[in-house]
């Protein structure tokens, strides 16, 4: 019966805290819902250059007539078969420039060589063997014929998200499959194509996923070490001394951010440290970059850190906040599937998250060795973040002074 | 010269939901006044010296501390205030926590070492001053938290039941001292929820409900109500049911 008293006891106190109560049925459903969400998309608008050389010519050997030449126009065929939800294609003419301009807003550029259409039929007639086919009402038997070197249809794709690569040659593959129907043959892409990588070396899953990681964890940790603190200190009753005494609210706030944030920065360096040297995550690029990066997200959380902190009575109602934050932070800032894979409909709340420009700036430093001209939008984002988060923490500190 | 009223406020009234902590209540304290503020617990005494600090808002009234319209940042300096829970950090060394609070408000080491050495002596905790405040008694924290009250010399003090928990002999000392601050010019507002200890202050206020009962010296008070200590007082007044905003 004691048991049953304290457990009574447990209940009423939670149900009375009527905010401990909220986050205790939101939470779950708020979890199902961005879970379901961010594994419920697929990938939409890969920007994709197709240069089409092709002159849809394919000459064939006969027994009946010797060699003929037909109008297959394979390479307009492979075009049209595109999947449009996935790819956004862009028509060009100039092969050199489309495989130049990957990387920027560009994910795969592909030309076909002007004898597309001849290497492919006389390939699928090799795979296939002897076989009678129905040529402008009359019947012919196309024979094998030896291959001839020539030009190959030239990807170059952009590789620094492992996911999305592969997510692009599997619908280049389907496209290739449509187009290979019409010859009734079942041929794998890969030898028609020289796929070129953006970046050298292989970028694994673990190198994708490595920036995004180190993130999170700074997230996690030092939201969650600042809030309880900052409420600790309130409820304790040394932040209404502190707040008492000839400091200014601003002068109380960079105390604070100085000091969470030298912690988080040091979190961060030994995170990338460890990742580098333990587990050999590809880092290509500039360290300084990547450490102003992981400064201006410092000082961002520890803004997060302080309003969650207002927003709760006691540690407990700062930990459940502090779920709020982290759980999006991890499904859907891009960590371990990209924004592309999200649903258009929970997109906005991707760009509403501070991991989500983290993580594209380190990923963007650590696996394309992208330099800080190219990371204007990430870091822009992140330092209006920092300066905001840090001015709203400074109204929330007087605010705490007055509910102290 | 009249003395400068360093504390004054009119009208304070402040809500908690549909509770009245504060009652249309008004107060002043001139300079070099040991204001004592007695009523028992719920009465509004932690509500008012925080609303007279700047610490609470009043939905109606306005305090004045040392000229200065509250809330108001000007004030901090010369303004101590010990609140009623410890409010000091028990993962840090008694000594730790005075110099930490002494560079809040611009003390250098030594200068705060020295004032420390002082006031550990009158908190009789000298010997206590490396340990870490978590390991004391729930007195000695309490004496740790008046030491950081007084550390910096303020001239206006609000100290919120600094007795409490302290044993006789050391209440008398603590008395004591909050008198020869009086004498030294400081003003001070003392809270208590023992009536009786009262006595010390120059002027006492008995608060009920958020309402003043009645106001003025200990010796005024026992003669109105004619009664010979001031929980006799109190009761009286309290059964009269005189209360002066």
């Amino acid at each position: 019966m004691t048991s049953l008293a304290l457990t009574r006891n447990v209940l009423r106190r939670i149900v009375r805290d009527v905010r401990t109560l909220a986050l205790i049925v939101i939470l779950p459903l708020f979890f199902v819902l961005l879970y379901g969400n961010s594994f419920s998309g697929s990938y939409t608008g890969l920007p994709i250059v197709v240069v089409n050389q092709d002159n849809g010519l394919a000459s064939v050997r006969t027994a009946e007539v010797g060699r003929i030449t037909l109008t297959v126009d394979l390479g307009q065929a492979f075009v049209n078969a595109l999947d449009p939800a996935v790819f956004d294609i862009v028509q060009a003419e100039d092969a050199e420039a489309a495989l130049a301009s990957v990387g920027e807003d560009v994910r795969a550029a592909i030309v076909f060589p002007k004898s597309f259409s001849n290497t492919v039929v006389n390939a699928a007639v090799r795979a296939g063997g002897e076989r009678r086919v129905e040529i402008d009402g009359d019947n012919v038997t196309l024979l094998p014929s030896e291959p001839v070197d020539g030009p190959v249809t030239a990807l170059t794709i952009d590789d620094s998200s492992p996911l999305v690569a592969r997510a692009m040659l599997d619908a280049l593959n389907a496209a290739f499959a449509t187009v290979l129907e019409t010859q009734q043959s079942s041929l794998d892409i890969d030898s028609f194509l020289d796929v070129r990588s953006l970046y050298e070396g292989r970028i694994r899953m673990l190198d994708f996923t490595a920036p995004g990681i180190i993130g999170f964890a700074m997230t996690l940790i030092t939201v969650m070490l600042t809030a309880m603190a900052v409420v600790r200190e309130r409820t304790g009753g040394t932040l209404t001394r502190i707040l008492i005494a000839p400091v200014s609210a601003w002068q109380v706030t960079l105390g604070y951010t100085l000091a969470f944030s030298l912690i988080a920065v040091f979190q961060a360096a030994e995170l990338l440290i460890a990742s580098v040297w333990l587990f050999d995550v590809r880092f290509v690029g500039d360290p300084g970059v990547v450490a102003l990066i992981i400064v201006l997200f410092a000082v961002g959380l520890q803004g997060i850190a302080t309003l969650i902190s207002t927003l709760s009575k006691n540690e407990a109602q700062a930990m459940q906040f502090v779920l709020f934050l982290v759980i999006p932070s991890l499904m859907l800032s891009g960590v371990f599937w990209p924004l592309e894979a999200m649903p258009a409909t929970i997109r906005p709340l991707s760009y509403a998250i501070p991991l989500t420009y983290a993580n594209a700036g380190l990923k963007k430093v650590m696996l394309t060795g992208s330099g800080i001209g190219d990371l204007t939008f990430e870091l822009a984002v992140l330092g209006a973040i920092a300066v905001g988060t840090l001015l709203l923490s400074v109204l929330s500190m007087r605010r705490q002074a007055y509910t102290a | 010269m009249a003395a400068e009223q360093v504390v004054r406020a009119e009208g304070l009234r402040k809500r908690f939901g549909k509770r009245t902590a504060l009652d249309g209540l008004s107060l002043t304290v001139p300079q070099g006044q040991l204001y004592g503020l007695a009523g028992p617990n719920g009465a509004g005494k932690t509500t008012l010296i925080r609303t007279l600090c700047g610490l609470l808002l009043p939905d109606e009234g306005e305090a004045h501390l040392l000229g200065w319209r509250m809330p108001s940042t000007r004030v901090r300096a010369q303004l101590g205030y010990m609140p009623q829970d410890f409010a000091v950090y028990d993962d840090l060394t008694v000594l730790q926590n005075l110099e930490f609070f002494g560079e809040l408000y611009g003390l250098h080491r030594r200068p705060v070492r020295e004032r420390a050495n002082e006031l550990l002596d009158l908190v009789e905790l000298s010997d206590r001053k490396r340990q870490r405040v978590g390991t004391l008694s729930g007195g000695m924290r309490r004496r740790v938290s008046l030491a950081v009250s007084l550390l910096h010399k303020p001239r206006l003090a609000f100290l919120d039941e600094p007795t409490a928990g302290v044993d006789p002999k050391l209440r008398r000392s603590f008395w004591d001292h909050f008198n020869q601050l009086a004498d030294q010019d400081v003003t001070l507002v003392v809270t208590t929820h023992l009536v009786e200890e009262a006595l010390r202050c120059h002027v006492v206020g008995f608060l009920m409900a958020g309402r003043m009962l009645t106001q003025g010296t200990p010796e005024d008070i026992l003669a109105r109500t004619d009664t010979d200590n001031l929980d006799d007082a109190f009761i009286v007044l309290q059964e009269r049911g005189e209360a002066t905003p």
